[in-house]
């Protein structure tokens, strides 16, 4: 067989043997867990999507897809099947990249599971639960919507927080420099802190909690309808304060108002506390 | 420093009369040198710009955040360390700022959920069944950038990132924060309707002659 | 395969491919074969879009004038990096220029010794931080090494985090120092402890195996 020959059958077997990789490469899997009732499911997956909803029924239904062969996902349950866990693992002395260690998730939990989930840059969005939710991610954008009666924990750098419809909660949101956003969210407590982060918040306040918006330098923007029974009182150190919302002034109060950099009064009954505290970021209260 | 030769540099990358590439912009941008961040400006403001305009379809919005970008880039030169192409940095930089601000305007993202989808009555039709007219060879871009413009928001972020600006789904969906299928799906669903209205936009041409 | 179940299976394989039955029934289907014909067509014709709208001159106007506003660049004085711009190339100082602002500079300079006006503390943000420090003290330089061997990605989030949180416990200790009794201060002496320690808590988390 000639050079020419041999080189050309090199070169169809690298292509084949690179397609055939290819191909290998990305591999899709469902798996179905028992989880008792009330169970924790637990996600670990540094970059990809993570995506849990509530669904019905006693299983964990995850199906994911890994995009190369050199990371794996374990999947463990306790023997009395209260903890699932999800995680995703180099193999042996690999070192994928970014892309390689890639897994995307789409998981169904029965609507009364607690669900932690922690990444680095992957997206998490969970919806649909009434089980707490304990979310950590570093850069990925984290989305909670629809959770009633729960505890709410987000953790994240500068990932971008979206929490949406969480009624009668427990919220707390610590994020560096990532920006928190609510619409409808309310409950006992909505605790909000961030460095540099903006905060925005639309909703009524209800429930008679506690609300409390802290941060160093980034915005705070809060949106209230006129109906909202509120204790509010606002703060900035070296940044302004701007409020367009119908107040009246609290008789007795020790905190007294500093035109431009705080204001403080009641609407309505004045059932929920509602707190707004910045270092040198500007905040404005405005009606809905 | 050795300046490299005139005539070797294309126009693209000598940015200033006295003959600085590009790279040596970049550094002495992020040594806080205005100039040179000003030709760095002059060198990308075409396609940032047509970025913002394409997923936003509004001057005004398209230049703020334009500008928003540039700033941003101007307080993070300082961590561009080369793994990339510039131009790439900057360029996912752009996207992001954009979103963000479709995000704070409260657009409807990508969702499992279709209630946030663009309504039935504005969605793309399914095409079963007798073959159309097929458009191979009948569009031109000015017919293509307005059909773009008039596409909902939803449908047409992801076409601009993934046809237009040349992202991988993977890349939307994290940017999105949705997962890969659901950026498949909307981006056929953008096609489908870009079809239907340079269909008719040939139509109406056909009609008028 | 039907033209219904090929097309709701479209999304997904219009550019990988499908299967043997998939690729059939795009081979005998005329309809569907026209279908994905257009979809492809429309897909190509946007690559070639160009960037073609450059921004109305306004915008560089808006960018020079808020990086002058947050103190980042100031026309003829040394920038908060410490090197010395380069003159804009529309604007150049005559000499009599030059004397006239450092004259001003001067009496500026003896005005700020011979009287002190109650001013409030500059706001301290990220970007001035990033500009005024761009070292990390020796701890936290050790955990982003430890974050960047494991996690590369998110190695410029903790940077950026850490310094603006750094400027967040500078700024409250100040403030608690300045007024013992001000249980607001302390209480923001304490977010921004607590979130130095999320900080670390999940840097650490990043870097373990």
């Amino acid at each position: 067989m000639n050079q020419h020959a041999l080189t050309g059958i090199g070169a169809v077997s690298i292509l084949a043997l690179g397609t055939v990789q290819a191909l290998a490469a990305d591999t899709r899997k469902e798996v179905r867990l028992e989880i008792a009732p009330g169970g924790m499911v637990n996600v670990v997956n540094n970059t990809g999507a993570v995506s849990i909803h509530g669904g019905t029924g006693r299983q964990v239904v995850a199906i994911y897809t890994t995009h190369s062969s050199k990371i794996e996902v374990d999947q463990t349950a306790t023997p009395d099947k209260g903890r699932i866990e999800l995680r995703t693992h180099a193999l042996g002395d690999q070192h994928p990249t970014s892309d390689e260690a890639r897994v995307d998730f789409d998981i169904t939990v029965p609507a009364g599971s607690s669900v932690t989930v922690s990444t680095a840059t992957a997206p998490i969005t969970v919806e649909g639960l009434s089980g707490d939710v304990t979310l950590s991610s570093d850069t990925g954008q984290i989305t909670v919507r629809n959770v009633a009666k729960a505890h709410v924990h987000v953790r994240g750098v500068t990932a971008p927080v979206n929490l949406t419809d969480i009624v009668n909660g427990h919220v707390e949101v610590t994020s560096s420099g990532g920006a928190v956003q609510m619409v409808n969210v309310s409950g006992s407590k909505v605790s909000v802190g961030t460095a540099n982060g903006n905060i925005t918040y639309r909703g009524d306040c209800s429930g008679g909690g506690s609300y409390e918006f802290t941060t160093h330098s980034g915005a705070i923007d809060v949106t209230l309808p006129e109906y909202a029974s509120v204790d509010l009182s606002a703060r900035s150190v070296s940044g302004s304060v701007q409020n367009d919302f119908p107040l009246q002034a609290k008789p007795h109060s020790p905190f007294v108002p500093k035109s431009g950099s705080s204001f403080a009064g009641t609407s309505n009954s004045g059932l929920s506390s509602v707190e707004l505290q910045s270092f040198s970021g500007k905040i404005r209260v405005k009606k809905q | 420093m050795q300046r490299p030769h005139k005539g070797k540099l294309t126009q693209a990358k000598k940015i200033i009369a006295s003959g600085l590439t590009e790279a040596e912009a970049i550094e002495r941008a992020k040594g806080g040198d205005a100039e040179s961040f000003e030709a760095l400006y002059g060198l990308h403001k075409r396609r940032v710009y047509s970025l913002c305009l394409r997923m936003t379809s509004n001057t005004a919005e398209a230049e703020d955040l334009t500008q928003e970008a540039f700033l941003q880039l101007y307080r993070k030169i300082g961590t561009f360390r080369g793994e990339s192409a510039f131009s790439t940095w900057l360029h996912r930089l752009s996207v992001n700022v954009v979103l963000m601000h479709l995000r704070k305007k409260g657009l409807p993202e990508i969702s499992l959920d279709e209630a946030l989808e663009p309504q039935h009555e504005d969605g793309p039709r399914k095409d079963i069944g007798a073959r159309d007219n097929v458009l191979a060879g009948s569009i031109d871009r000015v017919n293509l950038e307005r059909a773009i413009e008039s596409l909902p928001p939803g449908y047409r972020i992801i076409f601009v990132l993934h046809d237009i600006e040349g992202y991988e789904h993977n890349e939307i969906a994290e940017m999105m924060g949705c997962s890969i299928g659901n950026s498949k799906s909307q981006l056929h669903k953008a096609r489908m309707k870009l079809r239907d209205l340079l269909k008719l936009s040939r139509a109406e041409k056909a009609a008028r002659r | 395969m039907n033209c219904q179940k090929f097309q709701e299976v479209l999304p997904y394989i219009i550019e990988s491919g499908g299967n043997k039955e998939e690729e059939e029934h795009l081979r005998t289907c005329p309809a569907c074969a026209g279908l994905v014909e257009d979809l492809r067509y429309i897909a190509t014709q946007a690559k070639l879009l160009l960037p073609m709208h450059d921004p109305n001159p306004r915008v560089w106007t808006g960018i020079e004038q808020a990086l002058r506003h947050q103190g980042l660049i100031q026309e003829g004085r040394m920038s908060l990096m410490g090197h010395t711009l380069v003159p804009a190339q529309t604007k150049s100082w005559t000499p009599v220029g030059w004397i006239m602002a450092a004259a001003a500079l001067m009496a500026f300079s003896a005005l700020l010794i011979t009287y002190r006006p109650q001013l409030p503390p500059a706001p301290a943000s990220a970007q001035n931080m990033n500009a005024q420090s761009a070292t990390l003290p020796a701890d936290d330089q050790q955990l982003v090494s430890q974050v960047s061997e494991r996690a590369p990605d998110v190695r410029s989030a903790y940077e950026d985090s850490l310094r603006e949180v750094n400027v967040y416990i500078s700024d409250a200790e100040q403030a608690v120092a300045k007024d013992p009794e001000d249980a607001a201060a302390r209480e923001r002496l304490v977010d921004a402890y607590q979130q130095k320690e999320m900080l670390y808590e999940m840097a650490t988390a990043r870097s373990l195996p």
